[in-house]
């Protein structure tokens, strides 16, 4: 199964994977919607790295109560059957399932053709 | 009528009040003028009365975006923060990286704008239409890094912050605004304007978005043009020298200054070069939307800081007489913490430092002492000792204790580091720039230096030569896009198809020209409500009078007055403009 790598060394922090993540997703340029949130920042003067990437590991899939949730070599939500009780945001590993209005929006790597590894202009980003 | 790409929202903030409103965008501007340093520089013209006091309460902060600012187009995150510069008199504007425009566009608006003075130190905080006013007294007299550090703990890293250090409170005439730690809007004292209104901090918070029509279709085009255009070795040197590289292409033009540009060339360049500074690089960062990713995080001994720019390795180093890469880098930090401009912090030194070295004026600092240059900087930033005249700026020290004729400034701003007498095109671009010298309105020495497309040491076409390089900054600028996407520049073409992708409206290359044409005369046409024209587009007489010194390859010559005058009287022709440098009354109404 192919899955999101992120080399952090690689990466500047211009969010255009979350820029380009939410035209394709949800018809704006909005990073807050975007199912992916990778950054560079400073603390304190020091450069950090947050890296908010789904990685495939199902935890949300074996979580959901309502079966909504299905990985296979990635991930769908059915939004019929989502109650948006958010178990799956809450036991995410890398905090990046989005609840919005009662359901949940979680990265299907463009089933399987990630347009963010097309976008980011250092190669930070691949899927393999 | 409004249009695709912009909120068409101005969030107005009352500082003396403690209110804000909102307002639609002047749209009417924005077809004329498109956004960032256009659409300011618009806004300043209408609203800020002729002869005001920069640091009085009729001053505005105008914070603007564009059109693009939000999208994924490439290298699009800048933000202009505009005022009338306390240090010129003129209209300035500068351009700030990061995120804050970015922020500022997805929470809701094409512009910020902060007017009047508060009563006591505060700080703004505006998340989406939520705006708020907190007392900031705690924050007072902070550094400028130790401040955004309490407000990040504070709020945490969803908002962006800009902020003042104590050169701002202080109302230096040399004062920035910084923005993630190590992004400056930084000259003309733009720091004072926000420190005069008592604002120690801004932060910014934006959940929104930005609609486009097709957006598919757009975002797949934009994604060519990131890949097939930004990404290609004329603009990928950012990422893999960032400016440094300019240091070594200097040099070989021979136009690094010297000790106060008493000569050019330091011969032991290569001890601070980029790439030693770049063995001590710990990570890459770029603004938002960026691509090329320009800024070098690197940290020599105990010094930090995202950079040094060329700028202020030369202003730091050489032209200081100091070849430590480890001050260098010092000098930078500590100009960023106490919220100095390290352009005109380093040239105010480096002439204090002739001063004292001529016997002239002793400010207790010489050639070549790093020591006593980084504590200068703190002086300079609290107004301590000499600092409290240093932090005018050498046209006021030097009209205070003599030496105007090696105050190397135009207007009462600063030279970047440039020596024009081995790029005499650079000479008419730091004359003419709208907010005295400054090196992002035309970049003689591309031409005239590193692509040695025309000769550098003679006025025959530089009028011609600045106009074209100012007309496409003009516009670049105000499409809010980096200066480092260089192959944009000048392809009208490619920067008209960028609008009608994000506008959905119909932009050709001529038009765009038309903008840059237009903002280079609005500019100008606020500086002459102020009373500026040809008696102020001068240059320093040692350019005229004293031969270039040192051993590089521009080494003996001069700029004679007639060559000046002639290539003042070029771009004058070339512009439209009187020969004594004022604009036609019918230009200035088809400005409006």
């Amino acid at each position: 199964m192919k899955r999101l790598k992120f080399n952090k060394t690689s990466c500047i922090g211009c969010q255009l994977c979350a820029q380009v993540c939410s035209a394709y997703k949800e018809g704006e340029y909005i990073p807050s919607k975007a199912r992916i949130a990778i950054e560079t920042y400073y603390d304190r003067g020091e450069l950090k790295y947050a890296d908010h990437f789904c990685i495939l590991c199902g935890i949300c899939a074996r979580n959901c109560p309502a079966g909504a949730i299905k990985m296979d070599e990635y991930i769908t939500v059915d939004h019929d059957k989502c109650i948006g009780c958010g178990a799956c945001a809450e036991k995410c590993p890398k905090k990046v399932v989005r609840i919005r209005d009662e359901k949940s929006y979680i990265c299907d790597t463009c089933k399987g053709d990630p347009k963010c590894v097309k976008t980011c202009p250092q190669h930070a980003l691949t899927f393999e | 009528m409004t249009m695709m790409g912009y909120q068409n929202k101005v969030l107005r903030v009352d500082l003396k009040e403690k209110k804000s409103s909102t307002e639609p965008l002047r749209m009417d501007f924005a077809r004329k003028y498109i956004g960032s340093k256009g659409l300011a520089i618009r806004y300043m013209y209408e609203e800020l009365k002729p002869g005001i006091d920069p640091l009085g309460e009729e001053n505005k902060l105008f914070l603007t975006t564009g059109p693009l600012t939000g999208t994924p187009v490439p290298c699009s995150g800048k933000l202009s923060v505009a005022a009338k510069s306390p240090a010129t008199g003129t209209m300035n504007d500068c351009s700030i990286g990061g995120h804050v425009g970015i922020k500022i566009k997805f929470a809701g608006y094409d512009m910020v704008i902060f007017e009047g003075m508060a009563e006591a130190p505060c700080y703004v905080v505006i998340e989406d239409d939520k705006v708020e006013f907190f007392d900031a007294s705690d924050l007072w007299g902070l550094g400028s890094h130790e401040a955004e550090a309490l407000l990040a703990e504070k709020y945490g890293r969803e908002y962006s912050i800009m902020s003042i250090g104590p050169a701002g409170e202080n109302l230096s005439n040399m004062a920035c605004i910084n923005s993630d730690y190590y992004r400056q809007a930084g000259r003309g004292g733009i720091g004072a304007v926000m420190g005069s209104k008592k604002m120690k901090a801004i932060l910014i918070k934006g959940t929104g978005g930005v609609k486009v029509a097709d957006i598919e279709k757009t975002t797949d085009r934009i994604l060519e043009i990131l890949h097939e255009d930004v990404l290609q070795e004329d603009n990928t040197y950012v990422y893999d020298e960032g400016t440094t590289a300019f240091l070594e292409a200097c040099e070989d033009g021979g136009i690094v200054p010297f000790k106060n540009f008493s000569s050019a060339n330091d011969p032991e360049w290569e001890k601070y070069n980029g790439s030693v500074l770049l063995q001590y690089r710990e990570g890459k960062r770029g603004c938002g939307s960026c691509g090329l990713g320009c800024g070098n995080f690197l940290k020599i001994g105990n010094a930090v800081c995202e950079g040094p720019e060329y700028e202020t390795i030369a202003a730091g180093g050489p032209n200081a007489g100091i070849k430590d890469p480890e001050h260098i880098v010092k000098f930078n930090e500590v100009c960023d913490n106490m919220g100095l401009d390290t352009i005109s912090t380093g040239d105010t030194i480096a002439w204090a430092m002739e001063m004292t070295e001529k016997g002239i004026h002793d400010f207790g600092v010489r050639f070549g002492q790093s020591k006593e240059m980084l504590e200068m900087i703190e002086k300079i930033a609290r107004k301590e000792g000499p600092g409290a005249d240093l932090c005018h700026g050498v046209k006021y020290c030097s009209e205070k204790y003599g030496g105007t004729d090696f105050a190397m400034q135009v207007k009462g701003l600063e030279f970047p580091e440039y020596e024009p007498r081995g790029s005499w095109g650079m000479a008419l671009s730091y004359a003419i720039s709208d907010r005295g010298a400054c090196h992002m309105r035309a970049y003689a020495p591309n031409e005239e230096v590193f692509a040695a497309s025309i000769p550098p040491y003679t006025e025959k076409g530089k009028g011609k030569m600045v106009y074209e390089l100012q007309v496409s900054n003009a516009v670049k600028f105000s499409l809010c896009l980096c200066d480092f996407w260089g192959t944009i520049s000048g392809n009208y073409e490619g920067m008209a198809e960028l609008m009608r992708l994000i506008t959905n409206e119909d932009w050709t290359a001529e038009e765009m020209f038309d903008v840059g044409v237009r903002v280079i005369n609005i500019g100008r046409a606020f500086n002459q409500r102020e009373g500026f024209n040809r008696a102020h587009d001068t240059i320093p007489k040692r350019l005229v009078k004293e031969a270039l010194g040192g051993e590089g390859p521009a080494a003996g010559q001069r700029i004679p007055q007639e060559a000046f005058d002639d290539m003042l009287d070029q771009y004058y022709e070339v512009m439209g403009w009187n020969r004594d440098g004022t604009i036609p009354e019918e230009i200035i109404q088809s400005l409006l």
